[in-house]
């Protein structure tokens, strides 16, 4: 029996619990998920409770565990270098070192990288270390934009702002430039805000897991980012998610699945040039299908996303194996068997958040997982800790339902699945996820349709902003 | 007729008012002799009627977030306490009494509403509250702009014209509530969906969108039926402006007869839109419509226009028409003949002032001055939207309650 270590707390973590539960598993996290600890026990393991961004720490937990290989899976631990604590051991690990996690922590120099190496997918941005300097930019130049703290700061922050409509031109880069100050504060680096052009059309996030010598794309993801119903409301870390069929998703095309992953090599190994080092562990796309290019990289994770891992774990029947072969730097040797059904996630989250983690936190939820699993559900918990008995919220999403089967079929069993969910607060979740795949399908068929026409014109990511104050840029 | 808008920021660094400017001004066409809004700022709401359109108030209020309206009627918001709204349609209720119903429990006070209206209410507890009536007569949609705003607006061109994203429109009773921490849906009543024809017809904007079909293609769609029904053989289609432009490209497509623009227009554009507070007012608005000499001369005409109420206005077209040199004029209608009153809040005269209720086909040909007149039959009608969950009670159908 093999033992394996696994760092992390959140839903994500739970759900690589559950493809490594035929394992030992112990498990490393700040406070007890109620998920991992039930798949801790029945295996056999312990469970830890601590700082798990502190390398002093995780040392003692790893002596204290001697595993065969260790998982990481929040971003937080691999740029405080936990990773490397493996490394330096010769521990096999998931998990990408602190340098090459650079590639998710700073926006800037991710931005920097695609320009430097000429990957396809880049956006034009502008860094400003200077509060006053991008709120200036932004009063000055033209154009729709996205602005966003030049650092991962978890899903919040960023602010898309279509000015389209001239009339209100200066309304709307009257509120962005107010909005910078509490972007940038968000920051610790040097460089505050980056303000990068617009872009549109459907999301979806390319995994691929590497040992340094081979990648593996696991099946396209899409996350869905606004709080509330029917995709408006405030930015979150992502309120739900679907996968599949098979290894695309119905508006992705088996093309762009292949572009994407060339694209994501590309950066891998343009990561290792900058860093010296192999690149091993997740890196993964977070994408857009746009009219610009195609597809195109809004930011990269060094990580799994959640609550995208949620709906691709329960999707490879042989998850536990790839990880551990991926760990051993034999992913060459292992093939992931993918079941052709997609699959449908649903976040649920307390009222406040994601404006105000304190309205949200403390609050006691009630979960019948026998009902759920009856029901043809998994539950994977994520911002809850077991507290005397009781589950408690941690201030951020606190579980994700999934369903399997096709996207009518999964979404009427999560309906059924999420009313043996209840708190004493009210709870946020989205129906609507898993429903508005044909709107998507429509859209990415126009979209492919321009892009073509750049591609055969030699056109791509071609774009530019002009305004009388600013110039262009 | 109204058009209505909310708008919530999710984020304080914004300021609606001027975003409720702009969407009251995409609903300008529902009705625009009467503006008003109310701002939600630093506890407390601030409200104002302006006896102006949209295009010319000047909303000063700062805030971030408010409801407005723009329509035929004084009043709106009606603000008492910590609440104010504003209604499309008609809520008969006394406005006082209800707002503090509201308020207080607005499920309530919704479910036991008397009358058939859409309403968005703002409150000093910060939100924003939609409702939909219990027959979908009147549209009304839910939107977003970003990560930051969400919105609800009588048409889709509330929020388009903001930049915003329509997401849905809202159910027949449906009631949605937009705060910062939330945006919670509740469907309220039941009822049999009847949307009110006359939208489809010519109220709502060209660009629009109602229960899933675009106004756009119904209305070509009505030209095509027309064409069906009554095939003319003519030398050229013209359509009345902006409303009836459509029909007579679905005409023309129809019938391979060409399609010509008969008319130019005296005065500013969004002024003349069909959207006056009566349908008098509508047929004043097409004296300002000057007919092209060469689209007319020495030509068998079909000239198709929306609708008919006494017939005045197209008398006078069919009269400058002949002495332009028009050598025929069939006039043919793109709805159902208006034979009785509106009782949810559409100007439909009365039905002593209505031709088509009391003369006789013939004879109003002949007041009229044309060849022949014909109307888009009922059938046509539900052929062109594509269903019958309508509402058709001002052409004869039958009320929906
Ligand atoms: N350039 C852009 N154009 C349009 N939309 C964008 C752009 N950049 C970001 N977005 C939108 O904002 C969301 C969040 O952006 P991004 O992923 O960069 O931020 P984050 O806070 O790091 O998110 P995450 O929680 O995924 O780590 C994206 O999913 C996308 O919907
Ligand atoms: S009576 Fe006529 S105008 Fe009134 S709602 Fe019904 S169809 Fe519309």
């Amino acid at each position: 029996m093999q033992r394996v270590l696994l760092i992390g707390d959140g839903a994500r973590e739970n759900a690589f619990a559950s493809a490594l539960s035929y394992l030992r598993l112990y498990a490393l996290s700040s406070f007890i998920n109620p998920g991992i600890k039930k798949i801790v026990d029945s295996s056999g393991g312990k469970y830890y409770i601590g700082d798990i961004n502190s390398q002093e720490f995780v040392k003692k937990v790893k002596d204290d565990v001697n595993p065969d290989f260790a998982i990481i899976g929040p971003e937080d631990p691999l740029f405080h270098g936990i990773s490397d604590v493996f490394y330096q051991e010769g521990i096999p690990v998931i998990g990408a070192s602190s340098k090459n996690s650079m590639i998710e922590k700073s926006k800037t120099w991710m931005r920097q990288l695609m320009w430097k190496y000429g990957i396809p997918g880049r956006l034009r941005f502008k860094a400003f270390s200077s509060i006053e300097d991008a709120a200036k930019f932004i009063m000055e130049y033209g154009g729709s934009v996205a602005v966003k703290p030049s650092e991962q700061v978890g899903g919040k922050g960023v602010k898309v702002v279509a000015d389209l409509q001239a009339y209100l031109s200066q309304e709307k880069r009257l509120a962005l430039s107010k909005s910078v100050d509490k972007i940038g504060e968000l920051v610790s680096d040097k460089v505050k805000v980056i303000v990068e052009e617009r872009v549109d059309g459907p999301e979806y996030t390319q995994h691929v897991l590497t040992d340094g010598q081979s990648y593996l794309p696991l099946p396209l993801a899409q996350d869905y980012k606004h709080a509330y119903q029917d995709g408006i409301g405030p930015e979150t870390g992502g309120m739900g998610s679907i996968s599949g069929p098979s290894s695309l998703l119905p508006f992705i095309t088996e093309e762009e699945y292949e572009d994407t992953f060339d694209i994501v090599r590309q950066t891998a190994k343009a990561v290792e040039r900058e860093t010296g080092e192999k690149y091993k562990g997740f890196i993964s796309g977070q994408m857009m299908l746009t009219d610009l290019w195609g597809p195109t990289v809004i930011e990269y994770y060094s990580r799994m996303g959640d609550p995208e891992t949620s709906a691709i774990i329960p999707r490879i029947k042989n998850f536990g194996e790839v990880l551990i072969r991926a760990a051993e730097g034999h992913l060459n040797k292992v093939k992931p068997e993918v079941v052709e059904t997609s699959s449908v996630v649903w976040v649920v989250s307390p009222l406040g958040y994601p404006l105000d983690r304190t309205i949200a936190r403390g609050k006691r939820i009630f979960v019948d997982v026998k009902k759920i699993e009856d029901f043809g559900c998994q539950v994977f918990f994520g911002s809850t800790s077991l507290e005397g008995g009781q589950i408690i919220t941690q201030g951020s999403r606190a579980l994700e339902l999934v369903a399997l089967g096709d996207y009518n079929e999964a979404v009427k069993k999560l309906e059924r699945c999420v009313s043996f969910v209840g708190s004493e607060t009210r709870l946020i979740y989205r129906t609507d996820i898993g429903k508005s795949i044909d709107d998507m399908i429509e859209k990415a068929e126009i979209i492919r349709y321009s892009y073509k026409k750049r591609k055969s014109k030699g056109t791509l990511g071609i774009s530019a902003d002009w305004s009388p104050n600013g110039g262009m840029w | 007729m109204a058009g209505i808008s909310g708008i919530l920021a999710f984020d304080k660094v914004w300021n609606v008012n001027k975003f409720l400017k702009y969407s009251l001004i995409g609903l300008q066409h529902r009705g625009y002799n009467f503006t008003g809004v109310a701002v939600y700022n630093e506890g407390k709401i601030e409200s104002k009627t302006y006896n102006e359109s949209p295009e010319d108030a000047e909303v000063s209020y700062d805030g971030w977030a408010g409801i407005g309206y723009s329509g035929s009627r004084k009043g709106y918001p009606v603000k008492v306490g910590g609440i104010a709204y504003v209604v499309d349609g008609v809520l008969k209720e006394n406005p006082e009494e209800f707002a503090k119903d509201l308020l207080k429990d607005p499920e309530r006070a919704l479910e036991n509403a008397k009358g058939v209206f859409n309403l968005i209410a703002l409150t000093e507890n910060e939100k924003i509250i939609a409702y939909r009536d219990k027959f979908g007569l009147r549209p009304l949609f839910l939107g977003g702009f970003g990560f930051d705003l969400g919105i609800v607006s009588s048409e889709s061109s509330g929020i388009n014209v903001i930049g915003g994203d329509t997401k849905r429109e809202i159910n027949p009773g449906e009631m949605v509530v937009l705060e910062r921490f939330n945006v919670e849906s509740k469907q309220l009543r039941v009822e049999r969906k009847a949307t009110c024809s006359i939208e489809y017809i010519y109220q709502s904007r060209i660009d629009g969108i109602l229960e899933k079909s675009q106004i756009y293609d119904v209305r070509i769609r009505i030209g095509e039926e027309l064409a069906k029904e009554w095939p003319i053989s003519a030398d050229t289609v013209v359509g009345v402006p902006d409303t009836a432009l459509p029909f007579a490209i679905g005409y023309s497509r129809k019938l391979g007869l060409r399609v010509d623009l008969g008319f130019t227009r005296t005065g500013s554009p969004i002024r003349t839109m069909i959207a006056g507070d009566n349908f008098l007012k509508v047929v004043g608005v097409q004296l300002k419509l000057n007919p092209i000499r060469s689209a007319f001369f020495g030509k068998r005409i079909v000239l198709i226009d929306d609708s008919m109420v006494t017939g005045t206005t197209l008398k006078n077209t069919v009269f400058n028409l002949r002495k332009m040199g028009a050598k025929e004029i069939h006039i043919l209608i793109g709805s159902p003949k208006l034979v009785r009153p509106c009782p949810y809040g559409v100007e439909v005269p009365s039905e002593s002032d209505l031709i088509a209720a009391n003369l006789k086909d013939e004879d109003i040909a002949k007041v009229i001055g044309a060849d022949s007149i014909h109307w888009l039959s009922i059938d046509g009608l539900f052929r062109s939207i594509g269903n019958k969950d309508l509402c058709y009670g001002c052409m004869g159908g039958i009320y929906p309650g």
